[in-house]
C-alpha cells in the first residue's frame, strides 16, 4: 500500500515533467515563428525602401536595399526550415498514470531499490559496482531530476555519482571513463535515451545509462582505463596523465616535465639523464647530437665543434701554432739580420763564456771595441 | 498477430509490428537483431524477463535492450 502511494506519487510528478516537456516543444515553435514573422516584416521594410529609390533613380541605395533584401531573405529561409522540422516532428503522448506505475514497478524490479526526493523532484537508482577492465570503479547512483525534463533538448536532465569513487588520477572529477563531473557522455546511447524520456520510458532510461556505464568505449573515454591510476615518471616517480608525459627515445621511458629536456640542436625530447650539457654554451644536447674534443675529451654539441675541436683548445692550438711560427721566425732571422749574435757567437767560441741574448748594453759595448 | 516492439539498440523506437502466430522470443529477436547474440541483450516481455522458447501473445510488450553501449567523449 505504501509502495503504492509512492508510486502514484512519482508517477505524477513525471506525468508533470512530460507535460511540460511537451509545453517547451510549442516554445520552441512559437519562438521560431517569432523570428520568422520579423523577418517578414524587415523584408516589407526593403520592399518600401527600393521602391523609393527606384522612384527617385537612386540606384546605389537600390543596390543597398538588394544586399539586404538577400541576407534576409536566408534568414527566413533558415527559420522556415527549423519552424517545418519542429511542425512535422511527432507530437509524443504524456502516458497515462497507470503507464507511468508499471515503469516504476518494472524499475524496481531491474534495480531494486528506487530513491525518490519529493523537495528536489528527482529519482534514482543504484548500481551494482562497477569494475571495467579489472578497474573497480564502485556502485554509481542514476539521478533523474524531474525538473530539468523539460530542458532535454538542450542540456542532460540526469546526473551520474559515484558512490564509491575511484576516479582517475589525473582528474578527480572523472569517476567512469565516460563520467566527467557527473555527466555521462552517451555515445552510442544518446537517441535511445532521448526517446526513452520523451516516451516516459523510464525503466529503459535508467537501464540504458547502466548499460554504457557498464561498457568501455575505448576509442573515445575522458580518461582511458590505461592511464587510470596515471603514468610514473621514470626518473622521479610523479604520476600524470600520458598526455603530461614526455618520451625520451634513447632510453625509451616516460618522463615528467621536470625530468626531461629537449637537444637544442636536433629539437628530440630527451630525459636529463640521456640528455648531455655542451662544456662551452652549457645548453642539453642528445646523444647524437654531442661530440668529444679531441684534445680535451670533453663533451661539446657540434656548434661548438670545430674541427673536432672545442673553442679553448682551438684557441691554444692556434696560439701554439703563431708561437711556434714565431719562433721558427726568429731562428731563421737572426743570424743575417743581428750581427751582435755573430760576435757573441765569436767570442763564446774564444773565452767559453755564456753571453744571453738580452745582455745588449754589453754586446753593445763588445761591438764598440770591434769597431 | 501485432505486438508492441521497443527497440533501444540505436534510435531506440517504440512501434507496432505484425508477428506470425507461435513465433517464440528467440525467433523475434533472431529476425530482429540478425547477427546479435542475445546474451548482449535484456529481453522484456510486457515487462519481465521471459524464456527464450516464450510464446508470444497478441499484444505483447517486447522490450530489446543492449547490456553493452558503448559511452563517448563527445555524444
Amino acid at each position: 500500500m505504501e509502495d503504492r502511494k509512492r508510486f502514484i506519487q512519482m508517477a505524477s510528478r513525471i506525468e508533470d515533467a512530460l507535460a511540460w516537456l511537451n509545453r517547451d516543444r510549442f516554445s520552441q515553435l512559437l519562438e521560431r515563428l517569432v523570428k520568422t514573422t520579423s523577418h517578414l516584416q524587415q523584408l516589407n521594410v526593403q520592399t518600401r525602401k527600393m521602391s523609393v529609390a527606384l522612384q527617385h533613380r537612386w540606384l546605389a541605395a537600390a543596390d543597398r536595399c538588394r544586399i539586404n533584401t538577400q541576407n534576409l531573405l536566408n534568414d527566413v529561409s533558415y527559420a522556415l526550415s527549423k519552424a517545418q522540422q519542429l511542425i512535422q516532428a511527432p507530437r509524443k503522448e504524456v502516458p497515462q498514470l497507470a503507464l507511468l506505475i508499471d515503469e516504476l514497478r518494472q524499475l524496481q524490479d531491474e534495480f531494486g531499490d528506487i530513491e525518490f526526493e519529493k523537495a528536489e523532484n528527482t529519482i534514482s537508482v543504484f548500481t551494482e559496482p562497477i569494475t571495467l577492465e579489472d578497474i573497480p570503479l564502485g556502485p554509481f547512483k542514476i539521478q533523474l531530476e524531474l525538473n530539468k525534463i523539460d530542458q532535454l533538448y538542450y542540456s542532460s536532465p540526469y546526473r551520474v555519482m559515484a558512490l564509491d569513487p575511484n576516479p582517475a588520477t589525473s582528474d578527480n572529477s572523472v569517476t567512469h571513463p565516460h563520467v566527467n563531473g557527473e555527466k555521462l557522455c552517451e555515445g552510442d546511447g544518446c537517441a535511445a535515451i532521448r526517446a526513452a524520456i520523451e516516451e516516459g520510458r523510464i525503466c529503459d532510461f535508467f537501464t540504458l545509462v547502466r548499460s554504457i556505464l557498464n561498457t568501455y568505449g575505448e576509442d573515445s573515454p575522458y580518461v582511458p582505463l590505461s592511464d587510470w591510476n596515471g603514468v610514473s615518471c621514470y626518473d622521479c616517480g610523479y604520476t600524470m596523465s600520458s598526455e603530461d608525459t614526455y618520451y625520451c627515445e634513447h632510453c625509451q621511458h616516460d618522463y615528467c616535465s621536470d625530468c626531461s629536456t629537449y637537444c637544442r640542436h636536433c629539437e628530440e625530447t630527451v630525459c636529463l639523464g640521456c640528455a648531455g650539457q655542451c662544456s662551452y654554451c652549457e645548453e642539453f644536447v642528445c646523444a647524437r647530437c654531442v661530440s668529444a674534443c679531441e684534445e680535451c675529451g670533453k663533451l661539446f654539441c657540434e656548434s661548438c665543434l670545430e674541427d673536432d675541436l672545442c673553442p679553448k683548445c682551438k684557441e691554444d692550438k692556434e696560439n701554439d701554432n703563431e708561437q711556434q711560427e714565431e719562433d721558427i721566425n726568429e731562428n731563421n732571422s737572426v743570424p743575417a739580420t743581428h750581427p751582435t749574435e755573430i760576435i757573441l757567437a765569436s767570442r763564446e767560441g774564444q773565452a767559453g763564456s755564456e753571453v744571453q741574448s738580452d745582455r745588449v748594453g754589453e754586446a753593445a759595448v763588445l761591438q764598440g771595441q770591434i769597431g | 498477430m501485432r505486438l508492441l516492439y521497443i527497440n533501444n539498440d540505436g534510435s531506440g523506437f517504440a512501434d507496432y509490428v505484425t508477428a506470425s502466430e507461435g513465433t517464440t522470443v528467440e525467433q523475434f529477436f533472431d529476425s530482429k537483431m540478425p547477427g546479435q547474440e542475445s546474451e548482449d541483450f535484456l529481453i522484456r516481455v510486457n515487462r519481465q524477463p521471459v524464456a527464450r522458447d516464450y510464446v508470444l501473445q497478441e499484444g505483447d510488450r517486447v522490450t530489446i535492450t543492449p547490456t553493452k553501449i558503448e559511452g563517448a567523449l563527445l555524444s
